[in-house]
């Protein structure tokens, strides 16, 4: 038997700290929620009578009624406060306008902002649980867990000794260091690919070997990884990150999942994307509606690991 | 005529190789004896008690921001709290950059900063002029009537001068008017939006990094470009160990190329960002114990010669922001003296003369100040002394800071060595407390 470690801050910045173990345990609660989604079981009312904020100050529709829906799913309440409403374009500071909803006493609050770092400078400042919903270009937790439910599934067990392939904008992506902490931490190896613009050297050395984590290693030629991996997590090109440069020209022809790139992979390979999807670049149209694609399934799932992220820290806070 | 004795102290004086045991009498703001072969009795003289101290010149920092004018700019710092600051730290003078608002690119700013250090009268206050107007770095700054009006240097501090054509321009007005340039190295296309050193801790963090050819490319194009012309070059607060390379290899040709380092530079690597602490952001970044270990080499052989702070007040909300948001920099003149100690002579690279004509004959020489007497003890000169206790063992609290800023990483650091006084013409301008017994009663009273 196992107990909770990763609620121990009382918030959830990042997966870096989490174990293997905190991270299967919040997978079977996340799988115990899937039943009140599907209408299987009754709705749940661990957080009657509570108040979540979602805090977003960078635009996000799925990942904010994603949240919304995990609340609803639980019993709260939540209201929005959204970047271009809030007061944070009158130059409030991010600080300060948490600070004030945490005095109106809100009992959780989920933070998109973009600056790496973000939320954890929230949790400094306020006394109820901070759940970091992406912040810059850090880490993206619920994202990480929902990817790896969704591949736990996939596989229908462990995932040690798989390989997984990360494709695209790591360098601006919030998702891939998360995935990365996540997904070696239950055992299995991540080969990062992507141009040398997109994917610099030192994504190879930040995790930290051993004690059980899997590998990490980088290429820069997707075709050469193609018939390799056990499952392909394509990323969305954050344009927005970045002043045009460092995107090379030939993008789509030499790391874009096309058909053609799609049917080298082995049977039954999976197909990811965090969304939205830059169709036809990253992704083509076909692949992302494809057998192979589980988007939809990341999606449901990442109702569920809100809801076992907000029960686990909400719940618990008395 | 009134006479003060420091008695019994350890006297060094970098500039004439001087360390013995003396006393040290100042006659009317000036230093009137040193005697290190017997003890001095004169009559009616003051006496301060400097027995198991060092008496050195009074300190110099070439390198500090003390944020005047401001207009628009909050009260972060004013020269009458940063002359304070100084003097608490043992400086005796300071030159402060011209990253104001107005930049000082115009005689009558600098005259400002030089007046209202005397109206201040704590600390010696100098102005460093700007290179470029603005320090947008597009037109030359009026560099002659900048030193004409008294600045000591010039610096675009804050930015690197960019545009190879005018950083010529610079440097042959800066050769022509026998003044130093002060380069702020960092290629600015190399570092936008950046905000630690770029590395696996800044790819770890989701933070852009800063890599250390920002600075290292600048020094070698500006050392490229100033061979021909000879002016007096100094790289300010290194981080690279690759620019100590480059430094090294021109001072050996000939050029007149120094280098600066910083207390924080040489004892905090990036891994104080992790978790991220703002009070750990500086511009240049703080890099790895690799870096560390090539300063203090630069600093052993002499390519780097003088010690600076790059005392940087900020107010307390532009820190508790996130990092990439939080502004650059440390303040540093109250803490710096014991965090070079323990850098440099704990560590074995230097001793307190060769650390302390860091501080004093070296920064001197490279403005122009040693021609007034400044750096140096002898006799007939000014006396601006620094006493300093190297065993006084106390712990670094920012809210203690005579400085209005508090944005500081060595807070709670515990430290050894304290200058107890400072005397800047002769004047008792700063000393700590709990040493009143050292002091003549009427220099308490006053």
């Amino acid at each position: 038997m196992t107990t909770a470690t990763w609620t121990s801050s009382g918030h959830l910045l990042g997966l870096e700290g989490l174990t293997r173990d905190d991270l299967l345990l919040l997978l079977d609660e996340a799988e115990a929620c899937l039943p009140v989604l599907r209408g299987d079981m009754p709705a749940r009312t661990d957080l009657a009578g509570r108040v979540v904020a979602n805090l977003f100050l960078e635009n996000s529709t799925r990942t904010r009624v994603s949240f919304s829906v995990a609340a609803r799913r639980l019993g709260a309440q939540v209201v929005d406060l959204l970047g271009s409403s809030s007061s944070a374009s009158k130059g409030e500071s991010l600080v300060d306008t948490a600070t004030n909803i945490a005095a109106m006493g809100v009992d959780g609050i989920v933070v998109r902002c973009g600056a790496s770092g973000g939320a954890a400078l929230v949790s400094e400042h306020v006394d109820v649980p901070v759940i970091n919903a992406g912040d810059g270009r850090h880490e993206h937790p619920t994202q990480g867990l929902l990817d790896l439910m969704t591949l736990r599934q996939h596989f229908g067990g462990t995932l040690e000794g798989r390989t997984i392939a990360i494709v695209g904008d790591i360098a601006s992506s919030r998702v891939a260091r998360s995935n990365l902490w996540s997904l070696t931490a239950v055992g299995a190896d991540v080969v990062l690919v992507g141009p040398e613009s997109l994917l610099p050297a030192d994504f190879g050395s930040f995790i930290p070997s051993g004690s059980g984590r899997g590998s990490v290693t980088i290429s820069h030629d997707l075709d050469a990884v193609l018939d390799s991996v056990d499952a392909m997590m394509m990323l969305r090109i954050q344009f927005e990150r970045h002043d045009g440069d460092g995107i090379p020209d030939d993008y789509r022809q030499r790391f874009g999942l096309d058909a053609a790139r799609a049917a080298r992979l082995g049977a039954g390979v999976p197909v990811l994307h965090p969304g939205p999807i830059n169709r036809g670049l990253e992704l083509s149209a076909e692949v992302a509606d494809g057998p192979r694609s589980l988007v939809l399934r990341q999606v449901t799932n990442g109702v569920a690991v809100r809801m076992a992220v907000l029960a686990g820290l909400l719940a618990s806070d008395g | 005529m009134e006479s003060l004795l420091i008695r019994g102290g350890r006297i060094i004086d970098p500039a004439s190789g001087l360390d013995a045991t003396g006393d040290v009498l100042i006659v009317d703001g000036r230093i009137a004896d040193i005697e290190t072969g017997s003890t001095l009795d004169p009559p009616q003289a003051e006496v301060i008690d400097a027995e198991g101290c060092i008496v050195c010149p009074g300190l110099l920092d070439i390198h500090v921001h003390f944020r005047d004018p401001h207009q628009g700019q909050l009260h972060e710092e004013t020269i009458g709290s940063g002359s304070a600051s100084a003097v608490a730290g043992g400086f005796t003078t300071v030159a402060c950059m011209p990253n104001t608002a107005p930049a000082l690119d115009d005689p009558t700013w600098i005259g400002h900063v030089i007046q209202r250090g005397r109206e201040r009268d704590l600390a010696r206050i100098h102005a460093i002029g700007c290179g470029t107007i603005g320090r947008k770095g597009r037109e030359i700054a009026p560099i002659g009537e900048l030193v004409a009006a008294g600045a000591i240097g010039i610096s675009d501090d804050g930015d690197g001068i960019e545009d190879d054509a005018m950083m010529r321009s610079v440097l042959e007005a800066v050769h022509e008017h026998d003044t130093c340039f002060m380069q702020h190295c960092q290629v600015p296309s190399m570092t936008r939006g950046a905000a630690m050193n770029a590395g696996p801790l800044a790819t770890r963090l989701g933070l852009i990094g800063w890599p250390v050819e920002a600075e290292e490319a600048m020094i070698e194009r500006d050392l490229t470009i100033n061979a021909d012309i000879g002016a007096r070059y100094h790289a300010q607060h290194l981080s690279s160990g690759g620019s100590v390379d480059l430094i090294r290899a021109a001072r050996s040709t000939g050029q007149p190329a120094t280098g600066e380092a910083s207390p924080h530079h040489l004892l905090l690597t990036e891994a104080a960002c992790d978790g991220y602490d703002t009070s750990a952001k500086m511009n240049p970044p703080l890099r790895t114990e690799s870096d560390i270990a090539r300063l203090k080499e630069g600093i052993a052989d002499g390519t780097i010669s003088i010690l600076a702070t790059d005392h940087a007040p900020h107010p307390a909300h532009s820190k508790a922001t996130d990092f990439a948001s939080a502004s650059f920099g440390i303040v540093g003149l109250e803490c710096a003296l014991p965090l070079y100690k323990q850098a440099l002579i704990d560590d074995g690279v230097l001793d307190w003369p060769s650390m302390l004509a860091m501080m004093t004959t070296a920064p001197a020489a490279l403005v122009g100040l040693d021609a007034s007497g400044a750096g140096r003890l002898e006799t007939g000169g000014i006396a601006d002394i620094t006493i300093i206790d190297p065993d006084l063992e106390w712990r670094i609290d920012p809210d203690a800071f005579r400085s209005k800023g508090r944005n500081c990483p060595f807070t709670g650091w515990s430290v050894q060595g304290r200058a107890l006084a400072t005397i800047v013409g002769g004047r008792l301008r700063h000393h700590i407390e709990g040493i009143e017994a050292r002091l003549p009663g009427s220099l308490l009273q006053g």
